[in-house]
């Protein structure tokens, strides 16, 4: 990965902020954008991103935070709803290069992938992991 | 073209740890001298110690502010560009700003790349500008003997340059435009040449080219006004 992208992250929960402080620490311009600003506590003292204080899916809180200028945004929030939509409106509106979401529905999936979006799941890779560990055997290494 | 003035540096004035953070990120890239300082007060004690080629500037500071630190530094008439760092929505200010003399501004959050770009056009202005420093006429007999010389790129800088010292005079446009239709490249000419005439309809030399050009007059040769070892045949 080029060593200084411009991302955008939407949501500043658990996860949103963990990838904004892990990508500036990297060196990346970030931003992070959300609804309430006690969010930003959760990045770290090193972070040397933006923090954009808004709802994501309206058009003026994105230009806000120069979405049009990303090179990636990622779309974090609990909804997948929102998540979807913020990414299509990257996609499509600001023509962003790459856009990645998370999407809780497995189901959802194949949508995403038509609109050009890429995602995570997050249930469906707590899954796998869950039936690799029952797939192993317990050994003294792995036991709990 | 060299850096001008290697070794004054860049300036970065802002109180939120983060934005210094950023923009001498961003700037690493284009290897220059990044000095920074945490509020207005510093900066300018740092200007006074070691003048700046370029001072980023955030205008809304703890203590001092800066559109204060502005007016100071063009006060001291230190020769240093100033680009303005606001927060969205603040452009008033920003222009408040541009009236006391700074040449940009830019709008937080920023991407490293605008960053980049924005610094460069300023410093390159910078140089341009301490290329241009020569006066119209130099810049039209250089012109003029680069084409004697047959230095047909060289000569094309130097109308350039002579248009950007004084674009009111119609010789300059109508030097390019012998440039341009050297070049085999007749409509940009005859642009040219228009765009002499209509600072003076009355000049000779361009009144023949165009003409010329358009076939109202017929043969004739390319006229560049004054003396010039005649050469006039691209190679």
């Amino acid at each position: 990965m080029a060593s200084d992208l411009f991302i955008v992250i939407v949501g500043c929960g658990r996860l949103g902020s963990h990838l904004a402080n892990q990508l500036s620490r990297a060196g990346h311009g970030a931003v992070v954008i959300d609804l309430a600003e006690k969010a930003f506590a959760n990045l770290s003292a090193e972070y040397s991103g933006f923090s954009v204080e808004g709802d994501a899916t309206e058009l003026a809180v994105l230009q806000q935070a120069k979405v049009g200028k990303a090179d990636i945004v990622i779309a974090t929030t609990r909804d997948d709803n929102v998540n979807l939509m913020v990414a299509q409106v990257a996609r499509a509106e600001f023509h962003v290069p790459r856009v990645l979401a998370r999407v809780f529905e497995p189901r959802r999936k194949p949508i995403y992938r038509r609109l050009g979006i890429e995602t995570v799941c997050p249930t469906s890779v707590a899954a796998e992991l869950f039936l690799e560990s029952i797939a192993a055997p317990l050994t003294l290494e792995n036991r709990p | 073209m060299e850096a001008p003035e290697r070794g004054k540096p860049v300036l970065i004035v802002d109180d939120e740890k983060n934005i210094r953070l950023t923009l001498s990120q961003a700037l690493e890239a284009l290897a220059l001298d990044i000095d920074t300082a945490v509020n207005g007060e510093e900066a300018l004690a740092k200007l006074k110690e070691k003048p700046a080629r370029l001072v980023l500037l955030d205008l809304k500071m703890p203590g001092m502010d800066g559109m204060e630190v502005l007016r100071r530094i063009r006060k001291s008439r230190s020769p240093a560009r100033v680009i303005i760092i606001t927060a969205h929505g603040t452009i008033e200010s920003a222009v408040e700003a541009m009236k006391l003399g700074a040449v940009d501004f830019i709008q937080k959050p920023f991407a490293p790349k605008e960053i980049r770009a924005m610094v460069t056009k300023v410093l390159d202005r910078e140089a341009l500008a301490a290329e241009n420093a020569g006066s119209y006429e130099e810049h039209i007999e250089l012109a003029k003997k680069s084409i004697g010389q047959q230095e047909f790129g060289a000569a094309a800088k130097r109308v350039r340059q002579a248009i950007a010292a004084d674009a009111t005079k119609p010789e300059a446009f109508n030097l390019l435009g012998v440039l341009m239709e050297m070049d085999g490249n007749k409509l940009e000419a005859q642009k040219d040449y228009r765009a002499a005439l209509a600072l003076d309809p009355t000049y000779k030399p361009a009144q023949e080219n165009l003409g010329r050009t358009t076939g109202l007059t017929s043969g004739g040769q390319m006229s560049m006004g004054g003396t010039v070892n005649k050469p006039c045949r691209k190679e």
